[in-house]
This record gives C-alpha cells, sequence and structure tokens, in this order.
C-alpha cells in the first residue's frame, strides 16, 4: 500500500470512531436549542433549524438552586480531599523508607483500605452511611453530603497523590531531615510544592468525580431545596410530556462545569486517571 | 516515629478507618434479621444469605452485573488496543491528545446525564433509529425489547469506559523502547504486525490495570440502570448494587446489607491484591 493510502485510511479510521463516540455530545450540544415546537417533528440527530433559547430558559429557572449546591459541596469536598491526602500521602514515602516490619505491615493495611474506599461500590455501603449520618443529625445538609463524600475521596486523594509524592527526590527530603526539620514542616515546605501539578491532577479528577457523584446525594438528600445538580437532572428522564430539547438542555447544564475543566485542564484530569492505575511516572 | 509525621496520617486513617466500620456493620448486620417487619433485631447466622441467594432477583441482578463486568472488560480491553494502536501511529501529538480526548470526555460527564442523553438516542421514533432507517437499515429495539434492553445498557458502558483502557494501553505502548519498534520498521514490517508482535506482547501491565479498573468500574455502575429503565425495580437491568438498593427502598434491611456484603467482598478480591501489587509497585520503586 502506498503511505499516502495509509495514511488516510489511518485518519480515516480515527474520523469514525471520533464521529460514533462525539454523537452523544452533539445531540446535547444541538437539542438544547430547538423549540418547544421543533421538538415535536425533528429528530434527535438533525441540527436545529433555528436557535430557541426556551428550553435553557426553562430548565435554568428550575436547576440554578442545585447548580449552587452542587458547587457548595463540590469545591469544600475536592479541596480537603485532596490537600488532606496529599499528607497522607506523604505519610505514606515516610514510610517505604522504614525498613522495620511493623511500618511496612501498617502501610499495607492503610493503604489496602485507601484502595478499598477508593474503588469500592459505594452504594454497598448505603444503610450504615445514611445511618451513620442521620445519627450525627446531618441528614440533608451540606455538612452531611460534604462529610459522606470525604470518606470516599480523602482516601481517593492519598491514592493519587502516593503516585505524585513518589517522583519527588529522596535526597531533598533527607537533607532537610538532616537539618532537623519535622515531617509536618518538610511536607507544607517541600513536598507540598513539589507536588504542585499532581496536587492539581488530584484536585481535578475529585472536582469530576465528587461534581458527578449521583448515590450518595440521592440517599442524604430529602428536600427538593437541597438536591444537586446530578441529581436533580432525574426529573427530565423521557416519557410522557416531556419535551427532549428540555431533557438536552438539562444534560448541558449539568455537564457544563465538568466538559469546561475536561476541554481546558483535560491533561490534568488524565494524569489522575492514569495515577488511578498506578502509573504516574513516564506517562 | 515523630508526632508531626503521625498527624499527617490522622485525616486520612480517620476517614479510612469510618469506611471500614460501614463495611463491617454491614457484614454484622447481614447475620441478623432486621427488617420492617422484623424491628427487633436477634442474630439468625448465615440465615438470611441462603434466604437471599436463593431468590430469582438475586441470581438474576448478579448475572447481569457479571454478565455487564465481562463483557465491558473482554470488549473494552480488545478496543482498547485498537484504539491505542490508531493513536500510537499518528505522528503529530496534537492530533493524539485531540483523539485520545474524544475518547476519554465520556468519563467527564456523569452517568446519570449519559443515561438521559441515551435514553433519547435509544427512542425508535426519533433516536439513532430514525438515521438507520433512512439510510435502509432495519429499526433496533434497544430498550423497548426485553431481549435488548440489557446489551443496549453494555453498549452505553463500552462507550462511556473503553477511554480508560485505551488510556492505559496507548501509556504501555509509549513505554516500550522506541528503538526496538523504529529498528522493526527499518526492517519493513507493518504497522499491524508491530502492534501484534511487539507492543501488545509487551503491554501486559496496561492488560492488567485495564482490567482491573474496567471490572471495578462496571461493578459499581448504578445510575445507568436505574435512570434508563426509571427506577431501580425493572428486572431486566437491575445489577447488584441496585438490587441492593430496591432491597433498601422496601426496608429488607438485612437482606440489603448480606448483598452489601457479597458485593464488598467481591470487589475486595480485586481491589486489595490490585492494590498492593500493581499500584505499590509504582511507589517502591
Amino acid at each position: 500500500m502506498r503511505p499516502v493510502v495509509k495514511a488516510s485510511l489511518h485518519y480515516l479510521a480515527l474520523a469514525i470512531v471520533s464521529i460514533l463516540w462525539l454523537i452523544p455530545v452533539y445531540a446535547m450540544i444541538v437539542n438544547g436549542f430547538k423549540s418547544n415546537l421543533e421538538v415535536l417533528s425533528s429528530p434527535v440527530l438533525s441540527p436545529p433549524t433555528s436557535l430557541s433559547l426556551t428550553a435553557y430558559i426553562t430548565v435554568f429557572n428550575a436547576l440554578a438552586k442545585p447548580l449552587v449546591n452542587s458547587l457548595i459541596v463540590v469545591i469544600p469536598t475536592s479541596f480537603i480531599s485532596a490537600f488532606l491526602g496529599a499528607m497522607g500521602a506523604y505519610f505514606f514515602y515516610t514510610l517505604s523508607y522504614s525498613f522495620s516490619k511493623l511500618s511496612s505491615v501498617i502501610s499495607d493495611v492503610l493503604f489496602s483500605l485507601i484502595a478499598l474506599a477508593t474503588f469500592i461500590p459505594y452504594q454497598a455501603t448505603l444503610i450504615p452511611l445514611t445511618r451513620l449520618i442521620v445519627s450525627m443529625g446531618i441528614l440533608d445538609t451540606y455538612i452531611g453530603i460534604i462529610f459522606a463524600m470525604l470518606i470516599f475521596y480523602i482516601p481517593t486523594g492519598a491514592l493519587l497523590m502516593s503516585m505524585f509524592v513518589s517522583v519527588i527526590p529522596r535526597s531533598l527530603i533527607e537533607a532537610a531531615k538532616v537539618d532537623g526539620t519535622g515531617d509536618l514542616k518538610i511536607f507544607m515546605k517541600i513536598v507540598f510544592p513539589l507536588s504542585m501539578p499532581g496536587f492539581i491532577s488530584t484536585l481535578i479528577f475529585i472536582i469530576i468525580q465528587s461534581w458527578n457523584n449521583f448515590f450518595i446525594p440521592l440517599i442524604l438528600v430529602t428536600t427538593p431545596n437541597m438536591r444537586l445538580v446530578s441529581v436533580a437532572v432525574q426529573s427530565y428522564t423521557g416519557g410522557y410530556g416531556t419535551l427532549y430539547n428540555d431533557t438536552f438542555a438539562a444534560a448541558m447544564l449539568a455537564s457544563v462545569i465538568p466538559l469546561a475543566i475536561f476541554i481546558f485542564l483535560g491533561r490534568y484530569f488524565i494524569r489522575g486517571l492514569i495515577a488511578l492505575g498506578g502509573g504516574g511516572k513516564g506517562v | 516515629m515523630k508526632k508531626g509525621t503521625i498527624i499527617l496520617v490522622i485525616p486520612t486513617a480517620i476517614f479510612s478507618a469510618v469506611l471500614l466500620y460501614l463495611v463491617i456493620w454491614n457484614a454484622v448486620i447481614s447475620f441478623t434479621n432486621w427488617s420492617l417487619l422484623n424491628p427487633k433485631i436477634s442474630f439468625v447466622g448465615l440465615q438470611t444469605y441462603f434466604s437471599v441467594v436463593r431468590t430469582f432477583q438475586f441470581s438474576n441482578s448478579i448475572l447481569h452485573s457479571l454478565e455487564l463486568s465481562a463483557s465491558l472488560v473482554a470488549i473494552g480491553n480488545i478496543l482498547g488496543i485498537l484504539f491505542a494502536g490508531l493513536l500510537y501511529f499518528l505522528s503529530s501529538n496534537k492530533a493524539r491528545s485531540v483523539f485520545l480526548s474524544i475518547i476519554i470526555y465520556p468519563l467527564a460527564i456523569s452517568m446519570a446525564v449519559n443515561a438521559l442523553i441515551w435514553l433519547w438516542l435509544f427512542n425508535i421514533n426519533i433516536g439513532i433509529d430514525w438515521l438507520l432507517v433512512r439510510i435502509g437499515l432495519p429499526q433496533f429495539p434497544w430498550l423497548s425489547s426485553t431481549s435488548t434492553m440489557f446489551p443496549s445498557l453494555i453498549l452505553v458502558s463500552i462507550w462511556a469506559y473503553t477511554g480508560i483502557a485505551a488510556l492505559f494501553y496507548l501509556a504501555g505502548f509509549m513505554n516500550i523502547d522506541k528503538s526496538v519498534i523504529e529498528a522493526a520498521r527499518l526492517d519493513g514490517a507493518s504497522a499491524f504486525k508491530i502492534l501484534y508482535k511487539l507492543l501488545i506482547p509487551n503491554s501486559f501491565n496496561s492488560f492488567i490495570i485495564a482490567t482491573a479498573l474496567l471490572f471495578l468500574f462496571s461493578f459499581r455502575i448504578f445510575s445507568l440502570p436505574y435512570i434508563l429503565s426509571g427506577g431501580p425495580t425493572n428486572i431486566f437491568l437491575q445489577t447488584a448494587v441496585v438490587y441492593m438498593y430496591y432491597l433498601f427502598t422496601v426496608e429488607f434491611f438485612s437482606q440489603a446489607t448480606a448483598v452489601a456484603t457479597i458485593i464488598t467482598v467481591i470487589a475486595s478480591v480485586i481491589i486489595i491484591p490490585y492494590a498492593l501489587i500493581i499500584i505499590r509497585r509504582w511507589i517502591r520503586k
């Protein structure tokens, strides 16, 4: 085969995959702009004949409060998880160069636990989690949702940050140790600033995960006023009487923040994903 | 160990301990007979497990979960390798990162939103079928037939999660020594042969990571079946986590905790070796 033919076949294959993968986001973008009248006659895959903002206006009124609620929950959750997780990660780092049997057992047990918290089907903790939140008197509050999310996302933060902290050269930390600096101070002055790109990756990964978390707000919110956007969109599932421009406008409003982050800071998100697989280096 | 060092780990340790407490609490309650009808708790040993495991809904939902995970692991790995191969042989880094983003973006959107979008795409009159009919293909029943309902759900999860596999295979391919690939290319080996003879055999680590992550992510998919079927009761789309949530809503608490414990055990069998062997290896290096 001639190289030109080969290259065009290569790009053709990529184009087909891309088109298939982009169909849902294409549908989400174009259909939110259809008018109520056009929705009745036009299929989901055809573009709108004229741009209408009716659907966005209707849906925005309903979703404004859930969007604010989501921000109130996600911002503290992600910052706290990434920062406290980073501290935990540096603890693992200090343990990994101690050769005592005890510290390696502690580190294995703790590491298994944070991995369990990161990957567990968290729905499985539904009943005890609800009971815990109820007994703390924080059901249906921001604090309650944040607390529940921290149970899963602080360990996630520690797991991801372990990858990013592990590339810091040991000599830097040993030098500070010789000067008699404590580990807490070493963390604040050396480890945290040096692992900033990793911290941003972890932060962004947790922002996207917690923003999109459906189950925790589903079970811990009991009044409509406290609903987060990931759950609020549920009322736009199809069915009789639903106009699909509303569904797609709601989908767009619920995704615009994570999608914008993905478009502008996607490489950090991807680095976070890679850390989830244990390959923080060389990629 | 100094006090300052211990303080570092306290927050992580406390929240991990809370998680452990939740998991153990589940396991303890699963040995009781607690439910709405039975508010007085007493220990009944394994009786709850025996009664729950025998129900049709349990075997149905756990089979759905395993079927979903097995399909996603198999198809995700195959597509992941193909997509990673397509991306690897691109000469431009820019094009590579654009295409990679296109495959990965579904992960940035909530599964609940994905489910909303696919609900309309699966509409047999105005969804994808409209296009299929226009180009002369038969209508596909998607969610409106019980036999194609679950495959439709698998399709959405493949669309959502294949990016992870592609990412790890691509990362694995990129780590392989460039000079070996160049040498093969100078010998006239085709891209397909390089993929088959050099890249795939050297990507065992990527295979393990992609498999573990695809399994773990698919095993906890909740909002997709929940929204596609409009609640937790549709037995054709019920996965193990959805069934457990259903048991909770009807207040069969001990049965729900028994199912939750089974789910946790199945996940842990993968999670703990994966964490200690695969992830730790990178940190210790």
